[in-house]
């Protein structure tokens, strides 16, 4: 609009460098582990060696009796407090939920190795090993269970034994004539896949810092994606008001990606702690219980047989899925949520009109799984785009010529498992990432190279990302709204301020916001300044999750911006002594509010700002003074989806089972991307965790129930030099379900990765007869295979 | 046991009485308040975010203890900047958007500054394996690596771009 004016370039769409780089480049970044508080004490905690044992004693007088011990608190201490599930804490979903009952800390039994035993408070951070070390602990063993399908069977050790079995959470999702599909299908492909137990470690570990007093009440610096729903949990567990309550989320977290999204029993107890010592407290997570209790999720079994035609086309699928969540105890997900989501995403981009799948959620002696990036999908759609492929071998179909005969092609299209798929085009981004990778040339390549004893493969996944969650999806799922939310409020010299609920972890939000809002009130991102999470002053907001701040934060922002024009124009329509008239027949550009009937008629954003704040006698007769609105945008469908396809191509070494990416390219569908450059680095990040996930990161448990990568030299996470470079191709469809077409990008690149890599490794090995059916893709696993054929 | 240290960081002395044990990297964070490097491993020295200059080399500060330093020289990205002009690898980060949440980007700014530092001072021009190489000690889960190793080609180009003088400006360790 103001272009037709001005001639200005619109803010929305270009890469404009972040606003956010300055302070974290100078060393200025300001996360939780860097705040200090006069008289402040630290709390670590004692960890369970045990998978499963009852405690008999805690005896912590040696501990106490070293200089600066303040004191050791059990289980025993806490138990007045109570449970700490409650039907806000719970997902609400279709299926048979159990609910484990448990405090901050186990009155009388450990669950995994890592568990929670005790917490020490010390005066000086040093002293607190040396203090956890003297405490003793006697337990008697009991009986553990590691395997989720070992946990079914009859007699298996049981986690809850009030429950009577370990199944947190069942359900079995029908659609459609499976049977009938089945019987009458020319080829049914049927095979058992495992995703591995990983996930997405931020490099900040968790952090947090808890005063008391009797005026502010309860404040807590937490590292978090989602201060109000924390605040209110909190809330509700200490029986306090909300507005005794302030959870701050600092400027700087350290990465989210999922893992910071519960609400953890140590968070709990770090408030609990502040006010039982009536002084400041602060717990930063070390590493290895990092490894030991957070990050952990995929671990799911899919028995996934699919029934195809002659041509191809899918008729129907069957999932048994089975997910090891571990002990559970993660209030808002109790590690269920996860894997259900899953199922729901389970048909992908694929139409298949017919579902059967049996979802049992099996609690374990392992650490209990919490959302990681690509949210209970990670495994689902490596068992989805592994079996299109080994369906279209059979069949004697290519590959992407399948995918075009299955993907959606109409929109909206609604899954046999219920999700709305609003816009795309995957036959589009079919076509540019062959392309892209030059396939019929990387064929003949393929052959040549075969010819030569060398074993390329290239292979392809094709799937939906949500942009957000709706409130009908989110409701139920945890019991939160899925709205977006934002507040503008003006300054007195014509500058705005936006607080959001959507606080970021590094995705450039106060960039894309500033974009948003410069553009919708003809002003330039550095006149905008953006704030969020911190409780006390900005809007009631889920937080950061489900790739929601590009579809449902930035609508927010924008009908919040949009919201304040009606009263700036009739106060720049009175000042101009123009009659009083709509924002259609203005425009905002370079700082001033301009009248479309005479370009020489304008006024200044900041006068006008100037008189509604500092004057309001000077503004129309009856009006009010101050420009303030608030603005909640919930989209007019239960989903916005990107339709993306990635490929990847490989050389695979059989001798050694190791294997090069020489090529990956995504073609991605952002909508409408607001600042193409923060896209393409969600995209970069995302992959980089689907491979590193896919490759090289596995949370290993003993039979014992030991985790045996519990520092990063065992959890690997890829290095720069074992990741390639990574290609991204836009192809981006605006969906008409919010103002910008933009499309959320975040937890959606991740699972792209797994099919695509585990296809374009068993199609470099066609010619050993190779089944690539597990991950991690370990060289040791691929040489096992390679082996295991020659034999 | 304690015993008293004195160590220059970014040209300003600051002085401690510490416990023998403590490493070097809760001496320039909790001792002199430089909270611009950081912690994100278990003191194994695998996550590289605390990675500091320590007379001209790049050390994991967490790997050394405090008492070791004693009497040292110590660059931090808090020294980088010289008044008030970005360092060139800040400048590039910025330009290439190489970094996201931003808790191990103090790490990749001191282990490229003296990869870059060395790589200039020899004349060479490496290729992206040799970047990818040198840049492996540090972690990072937001960026996938892959807008950080275009920052370093652009640093070692406006470096070699420079007058010698011009350079050593930016390399004061």
């Amino acid at each position: 609009m103001k272009s037709e004016i001005s001639g200005d370039v619109p803010w929305v769409g270009q890469s404009i460098k972040r606003k956010e780089d300055h302070r974290l480049l100078i060393g200025e970044g300001s996360y939780v582990a860097d705040i200090t508080m006069p008289r402040m004490l630290h709390v670590g905690f004692l960890r369970s060696p045990h998978a499963h044992a009852r405690i008999l004693r805690i005896d912590a007088t040696a501990a106490l009796a070293l200089p600066g011990v303040m004191g050791v608190v059990t289980g025993q201490d806490t138990a007045y407090l109570g449970s700490i599930l409650s039907d806000l804490s719970v997902p609400n979903l279709p299926g048979e939920t159990k609910r484990p009952i448990f405090g901050p800390l186990p009155l009388d039994e450990v669950k995994y190795v890592g568990d929670l035993v005790a917490a020490v408070i010390v005066q000086e951070r040093q002293a607190l090993e040396d203090a956890i070390d003297l405490i003793e602990v006697a337990y008697e063993l009991l009986p553990s269970v590691i395997d989720a399908e070992a946990a079914l069977r009859p007699g298996a050790p049981l986690l809850y034994p009030e429950w009577g079995d370990n199944v947190v959470y069942h359900q079995r999702l029908e659609k459609g004539d499976v049977d009938g599909a089945f019987a009458s299908a020319d080829l049914v492909v049927r095979e058992r896949f495992r995703g591995h137990r990983c996930g997405a470690t931020p490099m900040e570990p968790r952090s947090c810092l808890a005063s008391f007093n009797a005026a502010e009440g309860l404040v807590l610096w937490l590292t978090t994606q989602r201060s109000h729903i924390k605040r209110h949990l909190l809330a509700e567990f200490f029986k306090m008001p909300d507005n005794k309550i302030r959870v701050i989320a600092p400027k700087d977290v350290g990465g989210g990606f999922g893992v910071k999204a519960p609400l953890y029993r140590e968070e709990i107890l770090v408030c609990h702690l502040a006010m039982r010592f009536g002084r400041p407290i602060k717990w930063i997570e070390n590493r290895q219980e990092n490894l030991q209790n957070i990050g952990q999720e995929r671990d799911q079994i899919h028995e996934l047989e699919i029934a195809l035609t002659r041509e191809g086309k899918i008729l129907a699928l069957r999932d048994r899925m089975v997910a090891n969540c571990g002990d559970a105890r993660v209030p808002i997900y109790v590690s269920f949520a996860m894997p259900w989501l899953g199922m729901m995403y389970l048909p992908n981009g694929y139409t298949i009109p017919c579902v059967d799948i049996d979802l049992t959620c099996v609690v374990t002696n392992k650490a209990g799984l919490t959302p990681s990036r690509s949210f209970g999908s990670f495994s689902g759609r490596f068992a989805i785009d592994r079996i299109v492929d080994i369906a279209a071998r059979r069949l004697g179909i290519d590959p992407l010529e399948i995918r075009a005969r299955n993907c959606i092609r109409e929109f909206p299209y609604v899954t046999a498992t219920g999700v709305n798929v609003d816009s795309g085009d995957f036959l589009g981004a079919l076509a540019k990432i062959r392309d892209a990778l030059s396939y019929e040339a990387f064929r003949a390549e393929q052959a040549l190279a075969r010819k030569q004893g060398r074993y390329l493969g290239i292979g392809f996944s094709l799937g939906i990302e949500f942009s957000g969650l709706s409130s009908r999806i989110l409701v139920p799922m945890e019991r939160q709204p899925g709205y977006g939310v934002a507040t503008i409020r003006v300054d007195a010299n014509g500058q705005v301020q936006v607080a959001h609920g959507d606080q970021p972890q590094g995705q450039g939000h106060d960039t894309t916001i500033s974009q948003v809002v410069a553009d919708e009130l003809g002003i330039t991102p550095d006149d905008v300044n953006v704030i969020s999470g911190d409780t006390q002053s900005v809007p009631f907001a889920a937080g950061t999750l489900a790739s929601r701040m590009g579809g449902y934060t930035t609508s927010a922002v924008l009908l919040a911006a949009r919201g304040l024009k009606p009263k700036l124009v009739r106060i720049a329509a009175y000042l101009l002594g123009i009659e009083a008239s709509g924002p259609e027949n203005f425009v905002f550009s370079r700082g001033e509010i301009v009248w479309r009937n005479d370009p020489a008629k304008h006024i200044s954003l900041a006068h006008v700002a100037e008189t509604a704040l500092l004057a309001p006698t000077e503004l129309p007769p009856g009006m009010d003074g101050g420009l303030n609105y608030t603005a909640h945008f919930e989209a007019d469908t239960n989903g916005m989806h990107s339709c993306n396809v990635h490929g990847v191509i490989v050389e695979v070494f059989p001798q050694s089972g190791q294997f090069d990416i020489l090529r990956y390219v995504a073609v991605d569908d952002a909508g409408r991307a607001i600042n193409p450059m923060v896209v393409q680095g969600q995209l970069h990040g995302g992959i980089a965790l689907g491979i590193s996930n896919a490759c090289f990161e596995e949370y290993v448990y003993s039979e014992s129930g030991d985790q045996l990568a519990t520092s990063l030299q065992d959890y690997l996470i890829a290095s720069a030099r074992d990741l390639p470079h990574i290609e991204t191709v836009e192809h981006n469809v605006p969906t008409p379900h919010n103002p910008l077409g933009a499309k959320g990008k975040g937890e959606g690149p991740t699972g792209m990765v797994p099919g695509a890599l585990g296809n374009a490794l068993e199609d470099a090995l066609v010619p050993l007869h190779v089944s690539i059916t597990e991950m991690p893709f370990t060289p040791e696993r691929l040489w096992r295979l390679v082996e295991a054929v020659r034999d | 046991m304690k015993q008293d240290v004195a160590i220059n960081l970014n040209g300003e002395i600051y002085t401690g009485r510490v416990e023998l044990r403590t490493v070097l990297v809760d001496f320039i964070r909790e001792v002199a308040g430089l909270t611009g490097i950081h912690v994100g491993c278990g003191f194994e020295g695998r996550c590289g975010s605390c990675t500091v200059i320590l007379e001209g080399v790049a050390v994991k500060s967490c790997l050394m203890l405090a008492i070791q330093a004693d009497g040292a020289k110590v660059l931090t990205p808090e020294g980088l900047a010289r008044g008030g002009e970005l360092h060139p690898l800040q400048t590039a980060f910025r330009d290439h958007h190489g970094l996201q949440c931003g808790f191990c980007t103090p790490g990749f700014l001191m282990t490229l500054y003296d990869y870059v530092k060395d790589i200039v001072a020899r004349g060479e021009v490496p290729d992206e394996v040799q970047i990818r190489q040198a840049m492996a000690g540090v972690l990072c889960r937001c960026t996938g690596y892959v807008n950080i190793v275009a920052a370093v080609r652009q640093t070692i180009d406006r470096l070699n771009a420079m007058t010698p003088a011009e350079r050593q400006k930016w390399f004061p360790l």
